[in-house]
């Protein structure tokens, strides 16, 4: 019985020493050092220019994940064939490939456990690879057909258009989906891309020759930017990208992508309302906001965190669904404008009859935030998280090449965040102050509120007022719409 | 593995590429604590940060009418901070929730009386405020003082800055039939702050801004359910195919449930399932495993573990009398659902339902490749087997072209079934499956938090054990499995049928 008791004194003796500190403040950690990883360390150029971001992770499973990035999108849209990018982004996988028949190439992909995806989005797409190590040469072969030799198969195109037609119809479904329709509309002048949408009309109108022409529009080296990681050598891999992609020529048709074109006039203020028979409101708010380049976008990254981050410790939250309980979530984010200046843009849901209650609340935190200098402590905590958290965003190696291709194609500079976290430190109480006065303006509040129309208006009888009253701002009620053809249903 | 299949090249080559993986890339280390704690602890170093959760084998499964949603919102109330963290004066923010306690026993009285109007048919809204009584206004508005009272004391959600400030990322918790799981990321340096804060609300919880959390809770259901176009009609369905077994309810709970939750619900919640026998600790990241293992041991040692164990689920669910259908006109693109009742995730045939809907399933699967691609009539299709504790689900679901009905589709679904019953599955149909399903398995272990998540999911429905023996048990699953399992859950006894229409906005 002696050990047993030795061995407990020895661990009582442990505990004693390192007792539990009383608040988790007194915790003393070690150091973790973190430096920002450079895009030069992760560069390379195939002999035809393509810029390739590259990421070995030797110990990591045994997969390759290759990525093009393509600049190119829905902006490129012929006026009446809105629609043609997603198409031809989705078809150049989907409808197979000159040497390997769409099914074909679904059946050896998945029998590979591999995949290849494609897409364009609004100013930009991609197409990846994502197969084990030991497939790569293989993978690579069919990667290179879809990427170049995609067959656009008619009857891969008519099924896509079947089901592009079911999820138009869809439109008007969901809060969100109708928000998507109308916000772009209410920020963006007719005509722009931004506001120009698919209708059944645009996509039926869209032929195999339509996509052929687009894709070969934009395949240019000049369009393109690679990023790829997982088990490989560096060198090897980079021999093998330029035996591929490395010898991609522009064909005849093929042309560097235009610049994207600017909006032109912003939006109309107002509080805008959507009449749907549900018991929920979904609100989203959008005013002016800059450019990820602007002087002042650290101070409005600070501003959006101790306001809408989302986080709970962000004031909307506190209020609105901390205090109040009339929300599940709210925040926002000032966009980042990548080829003009964004919104300050965000959202929440509430029950219909709280909607002028919450924005009233809503509107009363901006007033605040730019009445009041922040206190040094909701400040300094403020700066922690976002300087704290900075690392993690850099944690697994496909995003870093991922990020560092991705800002190639939008052209921000190179290495922006390198010094994010002292521009962040930087920020002073004033300039979180100064901001708030310059991007918070009510009077250029674009409001949507998409519920049911008549109990969002009338307000909450235990706190009065309705929401004609939330702003000196005009309320617009807007038609729903034929989901198909978009236009207004009376 | 392979037993009777005659792998060709490539797949020998497959599976000689991934079969040592199951044994090298995952090295669980499990420690039991005296007070009955588990912990898995999973050391990797590719990047300094750790991922920590720990679950608790406690979701809607382990409620009972009447207290539907108290998981879910208790799963809320962990957030709301401890006698250290969240408020500036403990003792008097104790008797002020001792106070809204004792008014709220008043408004349920008062509400007690307004269900009885609403029974006989006297008011038509228990929330409206017309019908309140002078004595439940004047209960509410002393609840209100109260409330506002303890505002002044709370430190608004101090878990979440205290993690925050210290680099910690998505930070969240979530609640499922089977459990609850409450997660973090953060830096390597960091993980005694979790022991801290992770003991802290373990051992001394306060559920603090209870009633005012209801009503989020209610918000979130209106997002989640009321507010989308098949919410409801899935909720419905759901409620319709489960007889007996308490997965009949939605994991958030039914609205008049919600609404009328009290503290001592929540608190004998967390004294019967909360305990240290009832939760798994883990952590997947860059940590040293003795080190780690005396920080776990200092701090959650110290909650002492109940001698008595939760109470066991005992219902099982009976035979369906028959077939079931259920059609919703709703604003949503018409679809069929067939929702065939079948095994719990660790059941021994679990792993030849998987395979069989990866037959299904997929690219060049059965389903998209007869109903999408030959015949034209169907905009997607597919198929899911969902494992749970208790009971699982094998799917099947397909939305038609414009102009066909939804009911056109279960014929077809059905019809790939019967052929894989009565003619099996080939060769080469078994190992893409299986191909497919051991390299989904790698892909969702490639970050720590993935791993992370793999594991607290396999512990909720049995232990981690059977995530590692997973790849072995799919592997050695045969064509005649397949068959036989093909053969053995469809029957119209065990089936549910959802249809949803689309019903024309207004």
């Amino acid at each position: 019985m002696i050990r047993p008791i030795l061995l407990s004194l020895a661990a009582g003796l442990a505990l004693q020493a390192q007792a539990i500190p009383p608040r988790p403040e007194a915790i003393a950690f070690k150091p973790l050092a973190f430096s920002v990883p450079k895009a030069g360390a992760f560069k390379a150029d195939l002999s035809n220019g393509i810029p390739v971001y590259i990421a070995e992770e030797p110990d990591g499973l045994p997969f390759v994940r290759i990525r093009v990035f393509i600049k190119g999108g829905a902006y490129l849209d012929p006026a009446g064939k809105e629609g043609l990018a997603a198409l031809a982004g989705a078809q150049l996988r989907a409808g197979g490939t000159l040497r390997t028949p769409a099914a074909a190439l679904d059946e050896r992909l998945e029998f590979l456990a591999a995949s290849i995806q494609s897409s364009l989005g609004d100013t930009s797409g991609s197409v990846s690879l994502d197969i084990l190590e030991k497939d790569l040469t293989e993978g690579l072969d069919l990667f290179m057909q879809v990427l170049t030799q995609p067959a656009f198969a008619p009857e891969r195109l008519d099924q896509a258009k079947r089901a592009i037609r079911q999820n138009l119809a869809s439109r008007g479904d969901k809060l969100e989906s109708i928000a998507a329709v109308e916000l772009p509309r209410l920020l963006y002048r007719a005509g722009h891309f931004t506001s120009a949408q698919p209708t059944a009309a645009s996509v039926a109108a869209l032929t195999r020759e339509d996509l052929a022409a687009f894709h070969a529009r934009l395949l240019h080296p000049a369009n393109l930017v690679v990023s790829v990681s997982g088990k490989f050598q560096r060198k090897a891999m980079l021999a093998r990208l330029d035996a591929t992609l490395g010898r991609l020529k522009a064909g005849p048709a093929a042309k560097p992508s235009p610049v994207v074109p600017a909006p032109g006039a912003l939006a109309k203020p107002g509080i805008y309302v959507v009449d749907k028979a549900v018991p929920q409101s979904l609100v989203q708010w959008a005013l002016p906001g800059l450019r990820r380049t602007d002087p002042d976008w650290a101070a409005a990254t600070v501003l959006n965190s101790i306001l809408a981050s989302g986080d709970f410790t962000c004031r909307l939250m506190k209020k609105i669904r901390s205090d109040e309980g009339l929300t599940y979530g709210i925040g926002g984010a000032f966009g980042e404008g990548s080829y003009w200046r964004g919104h300050w843009s965000g959202s929440f849901q509430t029950k219909n009859k709280s909607v002028a209650y919450a924005l009233r609340l809503f509107l009363g935190e901006l007033d605040r935030i730019k009445r009041e200098p922040v206190p040094a402590e909701e400040l300094g905590s403020i700066q922690n998280t976002i300087v704290e958290a900075f690392p993690a965003r850099w944690g697994r190696k496909a995003n870093v090449v991922n990020l560092f291709a991705g800002e190639r194609l939008v052209g921000w500079p190179e290495d922006g965040w390198t010094d994010y976290r002292e521009r962040i430190r930087a920020v002073t109480a004033a300039d979180v102050q100064r901001v708030a006065r310059t991007y918070l303006d009510p009077a250029k509040l674009v409001l949507l509120v998409v519920g049911k129309a008549d109990e969002a208006l009338a307000g909450d009888p235990e706190h009065p007022g309705p929401l004609a009253a939330v702003a000196p701002l005009p309320v617009v009620r807007l038609p729903l719409r034929d989901p198909l053809t978009l236009k207004p249903l009376s | 593995m392979g037993r009777t299949c005659q792998p060709a090249r490539a797949v020998l080559a497959f599976l000689c590429a991934l079969a040592p993986l199951a044994g090298q890339e995952v090295k669980v280390l499990e420690r039991t604590l005296p007070n009955g704690f588990k912990v898995l602890l999973v050391e990797r170093h590719d990047e300094p940060s750790i991922a920590c959760g720990w679950v608790a084998r406690a979701g809607s499964a382990n409620e009972r009418p009447g207290i539907t949603g108290v998981a879910h919102l208790f799963e809320h109330m962990m957030f709301k901070g401890t006698r250290t963290i969240g408020t500036r004066d403990a003792v008097r923010d104790g008797e002020l929730n001792r106070k809204q306690d004792e008014v709220m026993k008043t408004v349920r009285g008062e509400q007690a009386l307004l269900r009885e109007r609403l029974r006989r048919g006297e008011i038509q809204d228990l929330r409206d405020p017309a019908v309140r009584t002078p004595r439940l206004q004047a209960a509410l508005a002393e609840l209100d003082t109260l409330v506002k009272a303890q505002r002044e004391l709370i430190v608004k959600d101090e878990l979440m800055k205290l993690y925050g400030q210290a680099g910690g990322t998505g930070l969240n918790a979530n609640t499922t039939m089977d459990r609850t799981f409450f997660h973090i990321d953060l830096p390597a340096n960091k993980l005694e702050l979790w022991a801290w804060l992770e003991s802290d609300r373990l051992l001394n919880p306060v559920f603090r801004e209870f009633y005012s959390e209801r009503d989020v809770v209610l918000e979130e259901r209106r997002l989640r359910v009321e507010a989308t176009p098949t919410g409801k009609a899935l909720e419905t369905f759901q409620a319709m195919q489960w007889q007996a077994s308490p997965y009949s309810w939605p994991v958030i709970g039914w609205p008049s449930d919600i609404s009328s939750l009290t503290r001592d619900q929540a608190d004998a919640f967390f004294s019967t399932y909360y305990a240290p026998g009832n939760i798994t600790l883990i952590l997947v990241g860059d940590f040293r495993a003795d080190e780690a293992m005396a920080t776990v041991t200092r701090y959650f040692g110290r909650i002492p573990g109940n001698p008595v164990p939760p109470p066991p689920v005992t219902v099982l669910e009976p035979p369906q009398g028959g077939e079931q259908r259920l059609v919703a006109t709703v604003e949503s693109m018409p679809f069929v659902l067939i929702a065939q009742k079948a095994v719990p995730a660790v059941h021994r045939d679990a792993a030849a339902l998987d395979i069989l809907s990866g037959i299904l399933n997929g690219d060049s699967g059965r389903l998209k490749r007869a109903l999408v691609q030959d015949r034209s009539v169907a905009v997607l299709a597919g198929s899911g087997f969902d494992g749970m504790k208790f009971g699982g689900v094998f799917r099947l679901y397909a939305a038609p072209v414009p102009g066909k009905a939804p009911e056109e589709m279960e014929g077809l679904l059905l019809e790939q079934v019967r052929a894989i019953q009565e003619q099996g599955v080939t060769d080469h149909e078994l190992q893409k499956a299986k191909n497919q399903i051991a390299a989904s398995m790698y892909r969702r272990m490639d970050s720590n938090a993935d791993l992370r998540d793999q594991l607290a999911e396999a512990e909720s429905a049995g232990t981690y054990r059977d995530f590692l023996e997973e790849p072995g048990l799919l592997q050695a699953v045969t064509r005649e499995d397949v068959q036989r399992v093909a053969r053995a859950y469809f029957a119209l006894e065990g089936r549910n049928t959802l249809v949803v229409r689309r019903k024309e906005a207004k």
